[in-house]
């Protein structure tokens, strides 16, 4: 194999992708990197960043090393990435069977792409094996959740910065789709960089914006219906639990006269491979996910994203509206918000954090506690890293103010009455174009499915109906 | 598992322990599992639902209890079918494989994965389409089935393989037949999820997995004829129902050695051993293992005296001081798989 670092980036991408122009940010991103700066791409779902380090890895020799949040996911992505025809490419997670972590570890040093959890690379196992290795680039995909999930989720996300460090400051890409000025700060704070920022505007002009009010659970129950039964698939609906992602998906399906599967990740990885097959193929014209598993789903004509629940905060609302329209045709993003709504996003982040006595008694007595439980694990995990429990306290504290500030962004967007991208955008410190009719429709407005051109057509002849098993098979071969 | 699958596990007349049950299904392996499986006629279930937790079967046995289907007895760990009980595991028609018996003799799960990706292979490769996602499985399947691929490649592979299924799926129950196709992907069909499955069909999960089973038996026995296509990819997962290492503990007792000998010679303690043999008293048909070495005239009469009553309810604990010095455990457990099996046998 030989390198193509002298070649033009136009002719790079045109040998190995077949395209000729890039799309926005892509090569701004790769000139810094070229350039050896550390960058940070903070680019829209469905924009390519994906391609940014696959184009470096095939021009550069040695591994790029991807770091992903996404277990269940990873597989996926290799799958990908070999269909692409990035052949040397695998993945090490806590799910990778004994025997095909065996069978990776072995051929290391032939692997291109090497993806892997915060969880495994901080393993100093593994991370010993990783240093052996010649890194051309370490990539940090989904970044934001260095800042998200990182202090009281997924721990292991605050090593990375030091972990980077043992690995000897390889050239670092940090991906992700929102991330406005205080995430930007924190992410390049906690990778110890100075990254290049290559960022596109979040607006996405062609989803329409939606606040739907209702009263209580049952009012917002039938709203769901009859949107899905109205509104022009393929779409999502979103949820925060999978029973609920579940349930409905099987109510609507009996219901709205819709087709509709549940996505997340309690899923086989076959059913998930089937499930996204049948979306892509438009057998399935729904489906229902959990809000982390969103990030699976990969079909560009979505045409509308419902969110069931509150999320968190504005930029997990963005990435996952940004599902939406990326083949840039009218699309609408519908938030459906019942008074108090806040209370489960707000339960959801206490139910995870430690009080203060809690973290006191554990700092008295670290040992008699079950590190299985999740918060002692969080616990452990900072005790075992040396910071004190004062320093816990105080982070935690700090943490609870984040996430309430967050999500006052997000419940002011619920309750806004002028315009939803305005207050959208200023959360990413963006100015939005001026309201216009094809703009939202706040909570006081009702939602016009017609004018906007995405109500359902009638459902197409089902082409001649159930075949015998005999047929079907028949077709297959 | 829901209520209605374990209905069809539980028995009018033999309490069932459950928590044996949910062992059998995630495939640990221990003597008492296996000998409770044989107990319960249930050993083709062995290792069949290995993502299992343990404790998934507790919903299930409080809602068959809760809707008087079934009773627990006083420790709260058998259950037995009440007489609604098994009027209602009559009347749901759940659906019976024919071919469990050969089961034990399948690495099922393995076998799946094999089919399910050489399927699709095989199709997208007779309709020319080159660029597809494959089916998400571990690594070692995906090298088995594309080194089998490049093996049996040839212009008449899609014909081939569809008259192979055809031929095995024509011998089974036409629902069998059709959840089997359905579960398929290839091209232009992304394959039915065992939950989109059980909803069209109007059968439970594990029902669909059962018939699933069936129909991976079936085409594994017909992928013995050498001009089968599936024949160098299903052969090497035949398995000997007891493990390697029984099996070889098996063979020098019947050449004659003494436990103490073996476990001396394999490195390994008498308990082990014995665990060996009756692992292999319980999988292998009676005339199979060496019942006469193990287990003298003597013996067999000196328990026979002290027994009674059903099988499922002998204790070792209840013989008398004087037998259990005697005898260890390992004595009692093996004549009551004896006495188990004959019984069978005259039924
Ligand atoms: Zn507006």
């Amino acid at each position: 194999m030989h390198y193509m670092t002298n070649e033009a980036l136009t002719t790079s991408l045109q040998r190995v992708f077949g395209y000729r122009k890039f799309r926005p940010g892509q090569q701004a991103a790769l000139e810094a990197l070229e350039a050896g700066q550390d960058s940070l791409a903070i680019l829209p779902t469905g924009a390519g960043k994906t391609l940014i380090y696959q184009l470096y890895g095939y021009r550069h020799a040695g591994c790029t090393v991807i770091v992903s949040p996404l277990l269940s996911l990873m597989a996926d992505q290799v799958d990908r990435m070999r269909l692409t025809g990035f052949r040397c490419s695998a993945a090490l997670t806590s799910q990778t069977s004994y025997a095909d972590r065996q069978t990776i570890l072995t051929q290391l040093d032939q692997l291109q792409f090497l993806f892997l959890s915060p969880e495994m690379l901080a393993q100093p196992k593994m991370l010993a094996q990783i240093k052996q290795l010649t890194i051309s680039l370490l990539v940090v995909d989904e970044a934001h959740c260095i800042v998200q999930w990182g202090p009281d989720f997924r721990p292991e996300y605050l090593l990375l910065g030091a972990i980077k460090e043992k690995l000897g400051n390889p050239l670092t890409l940090m991906l992700t789709a929102t991330a406005g000025k205080a995430t930007r700060q924190e992410i390049a704070k906690q990778l110890r960089s100075r990254p290049t920022v290559v960022t596109e505007s979040v607006n996405r002009a062609n989803i329409f914006l939606d606040v739907d009010r209702v009263n209580d659970e049952g009012e917002k129950k039938a709203r769901l219906q009859t949107l899905v039964g109205q509104l022009r698939g393929p779409g999502v609906v979103y949820f925060s639990s999978k029973q609920l992602a579940t349930d409905t998906a099987e109510w609507l399906q009996a219901t709205a006269g819709v087709k509709a599967a549940a996505y997340h990740a309690g899923l086989s990885g076959e059913d998930r491979f089937k499930i996204q097959q049948q979306f892509m193929s438009g057998e399935i014209d729904l489906i229902c996910a959990t809000s982390a598993f969103g990030m699976g789903i990969d079909k560009n004509d979505i045409r509308y994203v419902i969110h069931y629940h509150l999320p968190g905060d504005l930029e997990s609302y963005a990435q996952e509206i940004g599902r939406a329209g990326r083949d840039g045709q009218p699309s609408v993003a519908i938030l459906l918000y019942a008074p108090g709504d806040e209370q489960l996003p707000l339960a959801l982040g206490q139910a995870n954090r430690p009080d203060e006595d809690e973290i006191a008694r554990y700092y008295a007595q670290p040992t008699k506690f079950d590190d299985t439980e999740p918060t002692v694990h969080l616990l452990a995990f900072y005790r075992q890293h040396g910071i004190s429990q004062a320093a816990v306290q105080e982070l935690f504290v700090k943490r609870e103010r984040e996430r309430n500030r967050a999500l006052a962004g997000m419940v002011a967007y619920a309750r806004e009455d002028h315009c939803l991208r305005q207050r959208w955008l200023a959360a990413f410190d963006e100015q939005a174009p001026e309201h216009s009719e094809g703009c939202c429709s706040p909570q006081n407005q009702p939602l016009a499915i017609d004018r906007l051109g995405l109500e359902r057509q009638t459902p197409t002849q089902e082409n001649g109906g159930p075949v015998d098993w005999q047929t079907q098979l028949a077709r297959l071969f | 598992m829901g209520p209605t699958d374990l209905l069809q596990l539980l028995d009018r007349v033999q309490p069932r322990r459950v928590r044996a049950i949910e062992n059998l299904l995630r495939g640990r392996r221990t003597v008492s599992t296996l000998y409770w499986g044989q107990r319960y006629q249930l050993l083709p279930l062995l290792n069949l639902a290995k993502q299992l937790d343990r404790g998934a079967l507790d919903a299930a046995a409080q809602q068959v209890v809760h809707q008087g289907l079934a009773t627990w007895d006083i420790n709260q760990e058998r259950l037995v079918l009440t007489p609604a009980g098994l009027s209602k595991q009559r009347a749901d028609h759940y659906f019976v494989p024919q071919t469990a018996d050969c089961w034990p003799t399948i690495d099922l799960i393995a076998v799946r994965q094999r089919i399910l990706l050489a399927v699709q292979v095989a199709s997208q490769f007779s309709h020319q389409a080159g660029h597809y996602l494959p089916l998400t499985t571990d690594m070692a399947t995906r090298q088995f089935v594309r080194h089998w691929f490049h093996q049996v490649k040839n212009d008449q592979l899609g014909p081939q393989v569809l008259t192979a299924l055809m031929t095995s799926l024509d011998k089974l129950d036409p629902v069998v037949a059709t959840v089997m196709t359905a579960q398929f992907t290839g091209y232009q069909q992304a394959g039915q999820t065992l939950g989109q499955l059980a909803l069209a069909y109007q059968r439970t999960e594990w029902e669909i997995q059962l018939m699933q089973f069936e129909g991976l038996a079936q085409i594994m026995g017909d992928a013995k004829e050498p001009t089968n296509p599936f024949n160098s990819l299903l052969q090497p997962l035949w398995q000997t129902p007891v493990s390697r290492s029984a099996q070889i503990t098996l063979n020098t007792v019947k050449q004659g050695q003494t436990l103490a000998q073996i476990a001396g010679e394999r490195r390994v303690k008498v308990s082990t051993v014995r665990e060996h043999l009756l692992e292999a008293a319980i999988m292998l048909p009676l005339a199979d293992f060496p019942y006469d070495r193990l287990l003298s005239p003597a013996a067999r009469s000196q328990f026979k005296a002290v027994v009674s009553g059903p099988v499922d309810d002998w204790q070792y604990t209840g013989l008398p001081e004087a037998l259990q010095r005697q005898y260890e455990f390992f004595y009692f457990r093996l004549y009551a798989i004896w006495v188990g099996k004959r019984g069978a046998l005259h039924d």
